[in-house]
């Protein structure tokens, strides 16, 4: 009955999300090797490998993947720089901390489709005070939208995403810091190190594993986040906000094709998969070593 | 005592027979819902014992609902059925044919040609009940226009792309408000129709048309239009909800819009500031303004196919049918109804004058054919602004174009053998 | 030199703290715009005429209070369900070694892993014969199980923080595993309790996806689906969308300005051993 104990405590979790999560899932991958194309009670013949041959030619599909990879390291990058930074400021003790921390916090809680649609709001020159604060800064030569531009509109959903996700990172990376004793960096500050070498050397390696964790799980979410980009540009103009979970949600969606749209799911799970195991090995490699 | 038991459950009775009918409206408005609810509230009056749920889609994202509803097999008993998804739900067999209800209704000989025709779209039967046709037309902004010093709206696309010049030398403003992001096909179709002089979407031999120089003029004009600053930079990436604003913030001053569009634009327009024009004429001296339509359809999974009928018949009857598309600004379907006093209102006489103008041909889409609300929604958009973009040639794009549409009537002819 | 440092430092958060606000500050503004002036005067930082008539408008004719409660009736009983899954899993996580951990943990990643769009339709087909589509209880067993992972492992490292001597003690004292955990364990994890629920409280409030397809009655959309209602296809009510986002936004923005600090304080006892 005791070594029964870890599978009951760990069953409702383990039920519900096989259940809910993974049996569909599998269902939802099976359909990658068929032709379904929703209410088109022709279809569901067993097409083995084609679709994932029409992905190879499918220009679409590898705009997308490079849109995935720009998307997925613009935000988490600038999301862990600036949440690193903000945590910083935040872990020196000052007056009203409390307040500044409690607001600073305050993006997470909006729904991501809100905040997509106020960005939306805040990047349209006549609704909107951005355009025309970055014209007089000199960023932008006319005051326009640049969710209308291909080569700047993917920087609208990022700006959104960076937004609601600093406090994100701000809060874990906080915790962190937070748990450093400070007697190391006193004792590194009696040695004669500065406030670099103490970063460098006893902040960093401590948070590494932590922000290793954070990173990965951060990078694969933000990896299958469309919504901001559904909200805000719809993938477009001309495919190039769309990422691959968008493009999985139109194929799904506007083509009923819900057997390529797997297939391309299947990909994106794999690549996914292939980065989450890779942050793993490089983890227990730091571990052994550190 | 006994008596007085089966008495009283013989009254219980009836009361235990409620039936139950799920009606799904998908181009939800407020306006249309409170419409809608209460043709029904007649309707349960004049059936006691009949319940109607009414379920608004919101129609942003209606399409995929319906779709995935249907295909898990929770479809409704009748439903709004815009002319776009007809091929797609009657052409797989989810719809009810209406024609024997239509055969002993005493109303069906009151429904003008045009709908009888487009009732039958698909397969060549009727799958739906048209309540109102959306006809294409130009919403010019008067007030921009005496600005620019033009005193009437163009008449021919050659006009049409002066005014839009004259116009966007005015600082703010712009000539054309141009749908570059979803739903803008029917401009695409418009304008570049126009300039072909013709509205042939086929050859005899089942090619798509697109190929042609003809088309692939228009195409290309409109395209010059944008790159030359006649239409907002931003408009590559608008839809309906972008292009009507833009209209009445006076940021661009034409608009190719439905009837549909007064409801949105009365409410923040003075009607001296706008006006409804027909639309311009080509070289070859006709214009080809788009026709599309909405009606009431019947799943053919729906256990109660009579009284959804009887439902139809209420909200798609001449009576329901007026009511209904004086509030969401459709052109009634019955011949008789086109005399009734709401439809001499000036802003409706640029409709009127399109209909009675022998060298406006109205123009159906090709929606019957399979994998048509993909290529409208997706295949068009992405080419189009790619093509607007200059990162495609025009050439390219009608190329596109015509290759999936002629995939797609090759594909509905295979059905029909 | 210290100065210059502290006036950094200020500047420093004074600037993210405007980051920060600055759209909700925007939200607020669109809110209180009358709808003549929302294009007219759209760049103004505030409006000429302020007007509550949205606020009156969505609260009085539109279906939003009923999609308030709705969703509050799910983020509710999600966060309690997921929450007392996730701490049974993540105590389990923490306190034992057993076989199969490794495939638990990886299965409770992977399903992390995949754009969601894609189990739509299987789930649709899953709760359909249930009867349990269209239906806040529908809503709240699919948002129990996309939420669980995440606070599992939120709740493993709040647990990682409490030395497993004091329940050891407790079972040397004759109690249960069980007893021990809610009689001694559970009291000193309750701001990370508190901090998980309203975590998984605010992913359940912002779904929007499968609130979307799962639900098409009003009597039982949330209030991120019945957002989507002012986006009709013949005009978008920007003023009174804003004004429901802020409505929406209170409860959430109050509730997590409350539990962040437990947030952190939490994070702080597991992390280094995270």
């Amino acid at each position: 009955m005791k070594r029964a104990e870890p599978y009951l405590y760990t069953a409702p979790a383990v039920l519900l999300i096989a259940a809910v999560m993974l049996a569909p899932l599998i269902t939802g991958l099976s359909y990658a090797f068929h032709d379904i194309i929703l209410l088109d009670p022709l279809s569901g013949d067993f097409v083995g490998f084609d679709h994932f041959r029409e992905m190879m030619e499918d220009d679409s599909f590898w705009t997308a993947l490079s849109n995935t990879v720009s998307w997925t390291v613009l935000s988490v990058s600038l999301q862990f720089g600036f949440g690193l930074a903000l945590a910083l400021l935040l872990n020196r003790p000052m007056p009203g901390r409390r307040l500044v921390q409690a607001l600073v916090f305050l993006p997470w809680a909006v729904p991501g489709f809100l905040s997509g649609l106020t960005w939306a709001w805040l990047f349209n020159p006549v609704i909107g005070p951005l355009p025309h604060w970055l014209t007089s800064l000199g960023l932008m030569t006319s005051a326009e939208n640049i969710l209308s531009d291909p080569h700047l509109a993917l920087w609208g959903p990022i700006a959104a995403n960076v937004w609601w996700g600093i406090p994100f990172f701000a809060i874990t990376l906080l915790a962190a810091l937070q748990s450093i004793s400070k007697e190391i960096y006193e004792a590194a500050s009696i040695d004669g190190a500065g406030p670099w070498l103490r970063f460098s050397r006893i902040t960093l390696p401590l948070l590494a594993p932590t922000i290793l964790l954070t990173v990965m799980l951060r990078t694969v979410w933000v990896a299958n986040f469309a919504e901001l980009i559904v909200v805000m540009t719809k993938g477009g103009p001309a495919d190039s906000t769309q990422i691959l979970s968008s493009y999985i949600f139109s194929l799904a969606f506007q083509r009923l094709d819900f057997g390529y749209a797997s297939a391309v799911s299947a990909i994106l799970l794999l690549l996914l998969l292939a980065y989450a195991a890779s942050v793993m090995a490089l983890r227990r490699v730091m571990a052994d070593r550190g | 005592m006994l008596k007085a038991a089966l008495l009283s459950l013989l009254l219980m009775a009836p009361a235990r027979a409620d039936t139950s009918l799920r009606l799904v409206e998908v181009l939800t408005s407020p306006e249309r819902t409170e419409t809608l609810k209460s043709l029904v509230a007649k309707f349960e009056a004049a059936n006691p014992g009949v319940h109607v749920e009414v379920t608004s889609l919101a129609w942003g994202s209606a399409f995929e609902k319906l779709a995935t509803m249907t295909a898990a097999g929770d479809s409704p008993d009748v439903v709004e059925m815009p002319d776009r998804w007809l091929s797609l739900y009657g052409g797989n067999g989810q719809l009810e044919n209406l024609e024997p209800y239509l055969a002993r209704w005493k109303e069906t000989p009151g429904l003008n040609e045009r709908a009888m025709n487009l009732a039958r779209a698909v397969g060549q039967t009727a799958y739906m009940l048209p309540y109102g046709f959306y006809l294409r037309a130009l919403f010019y902004n008067k007030a921009v226009f005496r600005q620019a010093g033009l005193s009437a709206p163009p008449r021919t696309m050659e006009e049409l792309r002066e005014d839009a010049a004259r116009i966007a030398q005015l600082p703010g403003k712009s000539g054309y408000c141009l749908r570059g992001g979803p739903g803008g096909l029917n401009g695409w179709v418009m304008f570049a129709a126009a300039l072909a002089g013709t509205n042939e979407f086929f050859h005899a031999d089942g090619t798509s048309t697109f190929n042609d120089p003809g088309w692939l003029a228009g195409t290309t004009w409109l395209i010059d239009l944008y790159k030359d600053g006649l239409a907002p930079k931003d408009s590559i990436n608008w839809g309906f909800n972008e292009v009507v604003a833009g209209f009445y913030a006076g940021a661009c001053a034409m608009v190719d819009q439905d009837p549909d569009a007064l409801i949105a634009l009365n409410q923040r327009m003075k009607p001296e500031d706008y006006g409804v024009a027909p639309w311009p004429k080509g070289p070859g001296g006709k214009s080809y303004p788009t026709l599309g339509y909405v009606g009431w359809s019947i799943f053919q999974k729906s256990a109660h196919k009579d009284l959804a009928w009887s439902l139809v018949a209420a909200l798609g009857g001449p009576a329901g049918n007026l009511v209904w598309n004086k509030r969401t600004g459709a052109l009634p379907a019955y011949t008789a109804a086109a005399k009734d006093p709401f439809y001499s209102d000036p802003v409706y006489q640029g409709w009127f004058a399109e209909l009675a103008d022998p060298d406006v041909v109205p123009t159906v889409m090709p929606t019957d054919l399979p994998g048509f609300a993909y290529f409208a929604d997706s295949l068009v958009v992405r080419s189009s602004q790619q093509a607007l973009l200059g990162q495609i040639s025009p050439a390219t794009m009608n190329k596109q174009w015509a290759a999936y549409l002629t995939k797609a009537k090759r594909k509905q002819a295979e059905a029909l053998r | 030199m210290k100065i210059l440092v502290r006036f950094l430092h200020y500047l420093a958060l004074s600037a993210f703290l405007a980051f920060a606000l600055f759209p909700l500050f925007w939200l607020l503004k669109v809110s209180v715009t009358p709808n003549d002036l929302l294009y007219a005067e759209g760049v103004r930082l505030w409006p000429s005429r302020m007007s509550f008539d949205h606020y009156g408008a969505v609260l009085r004719h539109s279906q939003f209070p009923l999609f308030f409660r709705n969703s509050l009736i799910v983020s509710l009983a999600t966060a309690i369900l997921a929450t007392a899954a996730a701490s049974a899993a993540g105590y389990a996580f923490s306190r034992f070694r057993f076989r199969g951990k490794a495939w638990i943990t990886g299965l409770l990643l992977v399903s992390q892993m995949f754009p969601l769009v894609i189990i739509v339709a299987p789930i649709f087909r899953l709760l359909a014969p249930l009867g349990l589509t269209n239906s806040l209880s529908g809503l709240i067993v699919v948002y129990t199980a996309f939420n669980t992972p995440f606070a599992a492992f939120l709740m493993q490292s709040f647990f990682e923080a409490i030395p497993k001597d004091l329940e050891e003690a407790a079972m040397i004292d004759g109690a249960s595993r069980f007893q021990a955990l809610r009689q001694v364990v559970l009291p000193l994890t309750l701001p990370g309790l508190a901090a998980t629920g309203g975590f998984v409280f605010s992913a359940a409030w912002s779904e929007l996806l499968f609130a979307l397809m799962l639900n098409s009655s009003a009597s039982v959309s949330t209030f991120p689906a019945g957002m989507m209602g002012f986006i009709s296809k013949f005009s978008v009510d920007f003023g009174q969308m804003m004004a429901a986002g802020i409505l929406a936004l209170l409860p959430v923005c109050a509730f997590f300005f409350l539990i962040q600090r437990h947030l952190v304080q939490g994070l702080t006892a597991g992390a280094v051993k995270g």
